[in-house]
């Protein structure tokens, strides 16, 4: 059974529900949301409370639970 | 008029004549050990420019700046140390090095021109992140993971910035990143001096950039001083457009290539 969430997107505060299975990583919730969104490609993180998610962590192993808020954050890479 | 009590004397008007006496105000930072650190700047391009002005008048004397390419009209907007004159003519790391040291005459500022690929020397207090893609960001991660020395990684783009401390033994920018880096990482334009691939320049102005570099240069002033407990743990997010920033703490990846190396030897 898939486990309800809510991903905020931080470049605008727009937000979307998803349901993912256990055993999906994060990597698998950044390329959802990132599709849905329709984003630039681009290198994101997704963060839950004030920690950074591994990206092969699944969403068992980081303790998902329905009704959790995960946020994706852009991650800059330039500088020069 | 002298008070002479045993401290060192106090001179009137004499704190105006000492280059650093506002920086000797704030009680933590410890200006001998800022003297004498020895900085890597990787990259001498908008965050290399404001970096190495904020470490210079901060009172750091040992700075080595790399870089590999000359400069461009873009970079006008956001370099201080560039001018018209040098377009195509000089090397950015060149420039940087001897404009920066006619800030302060007992600094030191190096260049080294040429690809972070080929620094042989680790010899570093501090290693500053200064850089525009991933690739590169990875080797100078695991290099200064390796050789245990605090890195402090900054990155734009347009409007938002990131700030990244890591420290020996802490999680490494690698343990933060996914699959959607390791894409970008393949996509992009190298800095190992091979062009893979067209990608459009990535949006940037001097607002932000000097907001990163100057939170770089502040996080090495507490790592030299001895006050890592003050540090950035391990990751804050700027928005220049709501004027926001939070942070976010990371975890060390077991399965990270520089942690296993390093813990397994």
């Amino acid at each position: 059974m898939g486990i309800k969430i809510t991903v905020k997107n931080t470049a605008d505060g727009s937000t979307i529900k998803m349901e993912v299975d256990p055993k999906e990583t994060v990597s698998d919730i950044i390329d959802s949301a990132a599709e849905y969104w329709r984003k630039d490609a681009g290198a994101y993180v997704l963060k839950k409370g004030k920690s950074i998610l591994r990206g092969t962590d699944t969403a068992m192993e980081i303790n998902l639970m329905g009704g959790d808020t995960l946020e994706m954050i852009p991650d800059p890479e330039g500088g020069r | 008029m002298l008070i002479t009590d045993g401290s060192p004397l106090l001179r009137i008007g004499g704190s105006d004549n000492d280059r650093h006496d506002r920086m000797r105000r704030i009680g933590w930072i410890d200006m001998e050990s800022v003297h004498s650190a020895r900085i890597l700047v990787a990259g001498a391009g908008a965050l290399g420019n404001e970096a190495v002005k904020n470490l210079v008048l901060a009172g750091f004397r040992r700075i080595d700046v790399a870089d590999m390419d000359d400069i461009v009209v873009s970079n006008l907007s956001r370099c201080l140390f560039f001018r018209d004159k040098d377009v195509k003519t000089v090397m950015k790391s060149d420039v940087v090095a001897e404009r920066a040291s006619e800030l302060d005459p007992d600094a030191t500022v190096t260049s080294m021109p040429g690809r972070i690929q080929d620094i042989k020397n680790w010899d570093y207090d501090i290693v500053l992140g200064c850089l525009d893609n991933i690739s590169a960001r990875m080797h100078l991660n695991s290099h200064s993971y390796f050789h245990r020395i605090p890195y402090i990684d900054g990155a734009t783009d347009g409007f938002r910035g990131k700030v990244h401390v890591v420290l020996p033994g802490g999680p490494c920018l690698q343990c933060t990143m996914n699959r959607s880096h390791v894409r970008e990482m393949e996509r992009r334009f190298t800095c190992t001096g091979n062009s893979t691939t067209y990608v459009p320049r990535m949006a940037a102005d001097i607002t932000t950039t000097a907001v990163i570099a100057a939170m770089q240069v502040r996080e090495a002033l507490k790592i030299v001083s001895g006050r890592e407990d003050m540090c950035l743990k391990h990751v804050a997010y700027y928005n220049g457009e709501s004027c926001e920033m939070f942070t976010a703490e990371a975890s060390v990846d077991p399965e990270c290539a520089n942690h296993l190396l390093r813990e397994g030897e």
